[in-house]
């Protein structure tokens, strides 16, 4: 199976990571001429999950999609690389029920628009007119500061950096303080030493 | 005179829905034409949480996303970690997590007994079975610190070791829990109105369960045995002896029958596992936590709760921070194909009742 | 924590302590009542709501207390805000409560309400429950256990004899501020105010 696997769709071998795992690459235009050559061949026929990871270093996304064997037995994940500006990408809502819900949520959180679903309305956010939240250049922090406040601190609410820094740097300056106040005890009871004798 | 056609919310003010979400639902009389499902109410936006964090600071959210059974959730986490980054764990710690998982899958079994049997009325099963519930809870106390929220299972094995007395205390346990489900049977499953309730209401065939990727009692109760502990084995589940129940109705009925008969399950696995108990280390040597990189990998694993086969998905991308997590629970789709299609043609009454019997959980719906 | 007979007697022997002097005894009388029976609405908005089944069934008792479930907002006194509150649930909290009919109490469980909690960098959640609905108790925790639950409710029994549990009076003077931070956070759509008696405000019948 890997070496018609390899000759007709991949560019690179099918990677064995568990004994129930296998994973491939491959060109988005060959994708459906594999998940149909699985699904008529070799019994994959259910369809786990379609997940989605941003890359924005390399500037795309990596689609993967995960199918499983009708014994359950072994998993397969198909792995394509699409764009990130204006990424349209056809739907397998007709063949796996499923996979309609699953591309709902991925239109919502990236942006991404699957042609042929024919139900991408809001799932989890609520009159979302900012940009899709799991992108990699939405920052969540920054958007928190921005639109929300917190609760103010108590009174003695301090730096835990700069309190450290501070206590730190009285401890050394005292050990200073303290060996030259030995040192000058020293030399004066020497001196009175010698001026004894 | 006709019946009127009206649309109303089943909505998240409600005694009889499971969790906080909410089912639109348009009425004819008193039958159901067409229902819509709406979640978000509990979004909090994990994923995204998940990429500012690195493994250390993300292990303290992870077992807040589904709110019942956090234990799959911890270990997950733990063994896709484990996996990027080629750890092996001891094999104490390995009976340990398989102690700790069956704990918890009892105990979410008979929160689904008090949610099952509320949704008809019989409000009696639902004070034996929390109150059952809470002896389990002070068993995790005791181990763990904490009642519900864990956090115990960190990658590279556990994080304590048992107590002295500790395993004694679980057989004591589970023999008192073999005598007490067998009351159970009496009060609920032989009950003459749960039958009359339950059987033939919310039938789903064996080829529609199979080719829509279904998972959990789903499947049992259609006759198909499907349970990851059998089909790709992980921790020691392969060395251990148990059966899979399954059941030929597919209505309310035949799953609650399977549910039982997995509680059975559950004590005969702890058995087992309190018997077997090797000794050995805990935890294996970690790297330090602030210099611990995940290489840039992928990887894919499973474990089944109670309700259902759940699943993770991560991504490293060689720093300490992880690139992508993602949470495939069992309840996305029972909620959104599942149940839309079922609901069609039932009546207003038996929504609580069918909710109830797919194990519909929101928080791991819109995570 | 004590439980059993011992709680009860931590209650009856609360009203012999308490600050009552500045009530008339009719005031006195009606708060009595109305702290023995606390109906609490159905409505499990977030994490909090997995240790609320223990809290009122048969092992930690709340109903020995009078502190018993009710499905509809229109019975309800107390409506419990447990955990973090995402937008979409802010919006039908607020509707909910203006649907219950005075007096009202707020209780806040966990830590979420206070500050954020662990989502404290979530662009979905809100961070201080204040600023949206006047709180009267707080109870800190993650989870709170079902014994500090409890002593919410007996804390919150105790301002309540005392007349001091006044937070539907706040909301009603304090309305503007409390809808502009509304507005601020769910947009220009937020439901039309159930609160106010129209017939006293709005130009009558």
């Amino acid at each position: 199976m890997f070496k018609t696997i390899k000759s007709n769709f991949a560019t690179a071998d099918v990677e064995v990571k568990r004994q129930d795992l296998y994973k491939v690459v491959i060109k988005y235009d060959r994708l459906s001429a594999l998940i149909d050559f699985l699904y008529n061949n070799y019994t994959y026929k259910i369809l786990n999950a379609i997940t989605c990871t941003d890359w924005i270093e390399e500037g795309h996304f990596a689609l993967t999609y995960l199918i499983t064997t009708e014994d359950r037995s072994n998993t397969f994940m198909i792995q394509t690389l699409v764009g990130r500006e204006d990424t349209k990408v056809e739907s397998f809502s007709k063949k796996f029920k499923q996979a309609q819900i699953m591309e709902r949520d991925l239109h919502e959180m990236y942006g991404i628009d699957f042609i042929g679903n024919d139900n991408l309305k809001e799932l989890s956010l609520e009159n979302w007119v900012h940009t899709p939240p799991l992108r990699r250049e939405f920052d969540t922090l920054e958007f928190v500061n921005e639109h929300l406040t917190f609760r103010e601190g108590r009174e003695d609410n301090v730096d835990v950096k700069a309190e450290t820094k501070r206590l730190r740097a009285l401890k050394k300056a005292q050990k200073e303080a303290d060996k030259k106040a030995k040192e000058a005890a020293d030399a004066s009871a020497l001196k009175e030493n010698e001026d004894g004798k | 005179m006709e019946n009127k056609h009206i649309t109303i919310f089943h909505g998240p003010q409600h005694p009889g829905i499971t969790g906080n979400m909410s089912v639109e639902l348009d009425l004819i009389g008193e039958t159901i034409q067409k229902a819509t499902t709406h979640v978000g109410y509990l979004h909090r936006g994990f994923e995204k949480l998940v990429e500012r964090r690195t493994v250390i600071q993300a292990f303290t959210i992870v077992c807040r996303i589904c709110v019942p059974e956090p234990d799959p959730n911890e270990a997950n986490f733990a063994a896709a970690v484990e996996e990027l980054a080629g750890i092996e764990i001891s094999e104490r710690s390995k009976y340990i997590r398989v102690m700790v998982l069956e704990l918890s899958r009892l105990a979410a079994q008979f929160l689904w007994l008090a949610g099952q049997s509320g949704s008809i009325g019989l409000y009696a099963v639902g004070q034996w079975a929390i109150a059952d519930r809470d002896l389990i809870l002070d068993l995790f106390e005791e181990l763990t610190g904490a009642r519900v929220y864990h956090m115990y299972i960190y990658p590279g094995g556990v994080r304590r070791d048992l107590p002295e007395g500790f395993l004694e205390r679980v057989s004591k346990l589970l023999s008192y829990m073999k005598k007490r489900l067998k009351d159970y049977d009496d009060i609920f499953i032989n009950n003459s109105s749960f039958k009359n309730r339950a059987i033939g209401v919310g039938i789903i065939s064996k080829e529609e369960a199979l080719a829509n990727g279904y998972v959990g009692q789903v499947l049992r109760g259609c006759g198909i045995a499907a349970d990851v502990r059998k089909d790709a084995p992980y921790l020691i589940y392969g060395d251990l002896d148990f059966e899979v129940p399954t059941e030929l109705g597919g209505d309310v009925y035949a799953r609650a029958l399977v549910r039982r008969a997995e509680m059975d399950q559950s004590v005969h696995i702890l058995e087992q596992v309190v018997e077997k108990m090797p000794e050995g280390e805990i935890m294996v040597k970690m790297p330090a936590h602030r210099k611990f990189k995940l290489p840039k990998d992928d990887t894919w694993v499973k474990v089944e709760s109670a309700r259902g086969e759940f699943a993770y998905y991560m991504a490293g991308d060689g720093t300490e921070k992880i690139r992508r997590m993602q949470v495939r629970g069992p309840s996305l789709v029972h909620a959104y194909t599942l149940l839309e299609n079922l609901l069609v043609g039932a009546e207003l009454s038996d929504v609580a009742l069918i909710m109830n019997s797919l194990g519909i959980c929101p928080p791991e719906i819109e995570r | 924590m004590e439980e059993g007979f011992l709680l009860e007697q931590k209650t009856l022997e609360g009203d012999l302590n308490s600050e009552t002097s500045h009530q008339s005894s009719v005031d006195f009388l009606m708060n009595w009542f109305r702290k023995r029976s606390i109906f609490v609405l159905a409505y499990g908005t977030g994490c909090g709501a997995i240790e609320m089944p223990p809290t009122f069934t048969s092992r930690y008792d709340a109903e020995r207390l009078g502190i018993r479930g009710a499905a509809t907002p229109r019975q309800a006194d107390v409506i419990i805000v447990s955990g973090y509150c995402s937008y979409k649930t802010l919006r039908r909290i607020i509707r909910t409560y203006e649907q219950m009919s005075n007096p009202k109490y707020v209780l806040a469980l966990g830590s979420c309400t206070v500050n954020g909690g662990m989502y404290w960098d979530s662009y979905n959640t809100i961070k201080k429950l204040e600023d949206y609905l006047p709180v009267d108790m707080y109870v800190n925790g993650c989870m709170p256990r079902p014994e500090s639950i409890l002593e919410g409710f007996i804390e919150l029994q105790k301002e309540i004899g005392a007349g001091k549990a006044s937070s539907w009076q706040k909301y009603e003077e304090n309305h503007e501020f409390y809808r502009k931070n509304q507005e601020a956070v769910l947009g220009e759509k937020v439901e039309p105010s159930y609160e106010a008696d129209w017939y006293l405000y709005e130009g009558g019948l």
